[in-house]
């Protein structure tokens, strides 16, 4: 296999995805006229599903994927592995175009290269756990010892041992959807596709089930692509993120980025509530050292020290040990910057300098 | 105020409801809607037009309930004002009257003859004959004195309907009105086209009934009145079409039947020849093994399939079939109906997933699946008899075909039932088209096709006395034979064994799947 000179796993360019009898004359309409979803759905009858998506995920990056139901990321995902074509655009996955695969190359890195998890788990139910998690290895017809070997180790991942022999209805929600992760770690894939996999559970399973899977993320390495419609579950995982509306991308960053940089009122609304805390950095409220006046008769000798990457969380701890301000170093632990109680609080209210 | 507002808006669309006499419906509406019991509301014009009020205020159902009322009440008036009541009496009066006319005439000639005693036998009948007409005379005066009351009565019952219209029609108007307010599409006001179509329906309808009901011979009448056209040419008390169409259609039918039987008789030979490899088989294999042998075996099978209690039932059902005799006939059933399942499973579990997975071919085929499950078995068994004769092979086919469609259709469900989300990750996992089927839809659709299975084996088994009527042998034959020679006790005993060979086959059947 040819992997790609750059670290870009999954390139998208510019892809559309339109549903409808007419499909391929509204793509047309739209990239000539520039309709807008309505006009398309009141010309043509046809839905616009994805609208321009264009991005890329780095090699071992969890790419979040967030918006409301209707917004198109779960429509989005699955062109990854050409569940669904396109109506126009790009897609390569590992170097590869996806959309110039025949059947077997697709069937191929489907099994091989593409692993995915599904929101309502869609196990076999008459299959047991272990012949679940080896589906895939069976699929390229891995023999039974290869398979069972794969997927004990694939149910210890996801802390599943001793259940192989249970059925999938013998099990909870949230341990179901571990076999569901143990199943799309089973083939080894480079690329995990997460189709909102624990939006279905509740909050306490998610919360364990998101630190599981950020622990294995974090061993494994591998490219993922998570769809979400929590933010706070973006910002927990993520990267990076993509916030989606209508079919299009509004926005592509880090966590910190979005939430102290939203484009649009759109974006706003989203990461008004969202804890600061933990996503903004101390340099980016730090008051750059020469403009920092000391009040009188202080000096900044004694003042505790931090690295310009610790969290507003972290700066708290060390703000209250000491009367003094904090000195921001950076990399090379040379001063740069100063943050006084006043600068962060104002920090901690809004993310803002 | 606000409710001014609304009250105005409830106004203005009743006006534009009722358009014509708005006001007085509006009061009519409003006496309805506000009492809590039964309002009495009086709609003269609904009471005097009567059916055709309904017509013109477009209420269809109102029309046809009172002019059905109104024409029972006419009915009765017109028999009671010119209805010969007594005529069929009269009539059977006169031709007793000619009957003994013609006997007294023979008595006469037979005594000139100078045969007394057959001349007697027929004075006697004569006078027989004579008390008959007396009676039916009698008859006959009394049910003319029943005119008077029989136009009493319809003179009230028509006052009655009429009080019936016109208390009733505002309600039905009020309801109608209701309905148009949340479909706005429905008629509003008077209706011309309406009224012409309610007059030409009353025309149509009410003058023949009432010459068909009140006078004796209606198509003289009528042909009387239309010189000839009504009553002679086109008789109104019976179709004027016998079975010119008819016939010929179906002589020509039978020289189809013949001309296939003729032209494709080696393929129907065929399918005989395939049919009867499979039965002779499975009938090889349930006789000619020593009886001991397959009773242990098929216990041995209950018991590890389905359980101890399955077993017990199973050893008693096989000693009842052995200890009666009925054996040998009992195997050639179950190789019958065996047969016939196989086969059922072998072409129908295929055609259901390919009806399952296309949406077309299942509509093509739903009509043809209907057809073979309500079409009465005696219909396809004469053409089954004219390509195949007589015999076991072609009782086979007509269990085929009344068997086939449960296995056919509940396979199909099952198919359609497969999750799309279990499927869409099959496929993401790189599932070709072939996995996909072996893997998950055909497993997650066993539960639909097992039920299937059953209930075409069941419906095969209610078959077996039918597919006797064409020469199949077994337990049906000896309940037909039961049928012919009206013998109870063997219908009895036979049917007990029909129904204990099923309960085997479906218990066994059942536990097995439970089971796994």
């Amino acid at each position: 296999m040819t992997k790609s000179k750059t670290n870009d796993v999954i390139v998208l360019e510019h892809v559309w995805k339109i549903f409808g009898d007419d499909d391929k004359v509204a793509m047309q309409a739209v990239q000539k006229l520039g309709l807008s979803k309505n006009d398309v759905l009141k010309e043509f009858n046809c839905v616009v599903g994805i609208a321009d998506c264009s991005f890329s995920v780095k090699r071992g990056e969890v790419f979040c994927i967030m918006g409301l139901s209707g917004s198109g990321k779960s429509t989005l995902v699955r062109h990854l592995n050409r569940l669904i074509e396109p109506t126009a655009g790009k897609i390569h996955v590992l170097g590869r175009d996806i959309l110039g695969m025949n059947d077997a190359e697709l069937r191929a890195i489907r099994a091989k290269e593409i692993g995915m998890v599904f929101q309502h788990m869609a196990l076999l139910p008459h299959r047991t756990v272990r012949d679940n998690v080896g589906f895939p290895l069976q699929i390229r017809g891995a023999s039974k010892a290869i398979r069972w070997e794969t997927s004990q180790k694939c149910l210890d991942m996801v802390d599943l041992s001793g259940y192989e022999d249970r059925f999938p209805n013998e099990l909870s929600g949230g341990m179901q959807q571990r076999v569901g992760l143990a199943r799309a770690l089973a083939s080894d894939p480079e690329v995990l596709l997460m189709d909102e996999p624990f939006s279905a559970l509740d909050p306490l399973i998610r919360r364990q089930l998101q630190d599981q899977f950020m622990q294995l993320s974090q061993q494994l390495q591998k490219t993922t692509v998570f769809i979400t419609h929590d933010l706070d579950e973006a910002i927990r995982i993520g990267d990076r993120i993509a916030i989606m509306k209508d079919g299009r991308i509004v926005q592509i960053g880090t966590p910190e980025e979005i939430v102290t940089k939203p484009v649009d009122d759109y974006v706003r609304d989203f990461v008004e509530g969202i804890s600061k805390l933990k996503l903004v950095y101390a340099h980016s409220i730090m008051v750059p050292l020469a403009k920092f006046k000391p009040p009188r008769g202080q000096t900044l000798n004694n003042a505790p020290r931090a690295h310009h990457g610790v969290s507003l969380d972290e700066l708290i701890d060390i703000s209250v040990k000491s009367d003094k301000p904090v000195v921001i170093q950076n990399d090379k632990g040379k001063d740069v910057g100063v943050v006084d109680k006043p600068t962060l609080l104002k920090g901690i209210q809004g993310g803002k300098a | 105020m606000k409710n001014d507002i609304e009250k105005n808006e409830l106004v203005a669309s009743v006006d534009s409801f009722a358009d014509v006499n708005a006001d007085y419906y509006r009061e009519a509406f409003e006496k309805i809607q506000q009492s809590e019991r039964v309002a009495l509301t009086w709609n003269s014009m609904a009471a005097i037009f009567g059916p055709l009020w309904g017509a013109i205020r477009g209420l269809w159902g109102y029309f046809w309930i009172f002019l059905i009322l109104e024409m029972f009440a006419l009915v009765q008036i017109g028999r009671g004002l010119w209805g010969e009541l007594g005529a069929d009496k009269i009539a059977r009066y006169e031709r007793l009257l000619a009957n003994i006319a013609k006997r007294e005439q023979q008595a006469a000639e037979l005594q000139a003859a100078g045969d007394v005693a057959a001349a007697t036998d027929k004075l006697n009948i004569a006078n027989n004959l004579k008390k008959a007409a007396e009676t039916t005379l009698l008859e006959a005066e009394a049910a003319t004195q029943q005119a008077t009351s029989v136009l009493i009565f319809g003179l009230i019952l028509f006052v009655a309907i009429k009080l019936m219209e016109g208390l009733y029609a505002n309600h039905a108007y009020e309801r109608q009105y209701l309905r148009w307010r949340s479909n706005p599409r429905l008629q509003t006001g008077l209706s011309r086209a309406n009224a012409i179509w309610g007059i030409v329906l009353i025309i149509c309808i009410l003058p023949l009934t009432l010459i068909r009901y009140t006078v004796a011979k209606a198509d003289e009448l009528l042909s009387g009145l239309t010189g000839g056209f009504l009553g002679q040419t086109i008789p109104i008390t019976e179709f004027p079409v016998k079975r010119e169409y008819f016939s010929p259609l179906a002589a020509l039918g039978d020289q189809g039947f013949d001309w296939l039987a003729s032209r494709f008789g080696n393929v129907f030979d065929g399918i005989t020849y395939s049919i009867r490899t499979v039965l002779d088989g499975i009938e090889v294999l349930l006789i000619g093994t020593p009886w001991p042998v397959v009773m242990v075996v098929i216990v041995v099978a209950a018991l590890r399939l389905a359980g101890v209690r399955v077993a017990i039932f199973t050893a008693a059902s096989l000693a009842y079939l052995s200890m009666m005799g009925l054996w040998e006939i009992s195997m050639i059933t179950v190789a019958l109906i065996g047969t016939g399942a196989f086969l059922c499973v072998l072409f129908g579990i295929p055609l259901g997933i390919w009806f399952g997975k296309s949406q077309r071919a299942y509509r093509t085929a739903e009509p043809v699946l209907d057809f073979m499950q309500t079409m009465p078995a005696f219909v396809y068994l004469i053409p089954i008899i004219a390509f195949f004769g007589t015999g076991k092979p072609p009782g086979v086919l007509a269990t085929l075909i009344f068997a086939m469609p449960p296995v056919i259709r509940l396979t199909a469900l099952g198919i359609r039932g497969v999750p799309e989300a279990t499927k869409e990750a099959a496929i993401a996992f790189g599932c070709s088209r072939r996995q996909l089927m072996m893997n998950v839809e055909i497993p997650l659709a066993m539960p639909s096709i097992m039920t299937g299975i059953n209930q075409t084996i069941l419906m095969s088994l209610s078959m077996v006395v039918i597919a006797s009527l064409i020469g199949a042998e077994g337990l049906g034959a000896l309940i037909l034979e039961s049928l012919q020679y009206a013998a109870k006790g063997q219908g009895l005993l036979g049917g007990l064994a029909i129904l204990f060979c099923a309960m085997v086959i479906d218990r066994i059947a059942q536990g097995a799947y439970r089971k796994k």
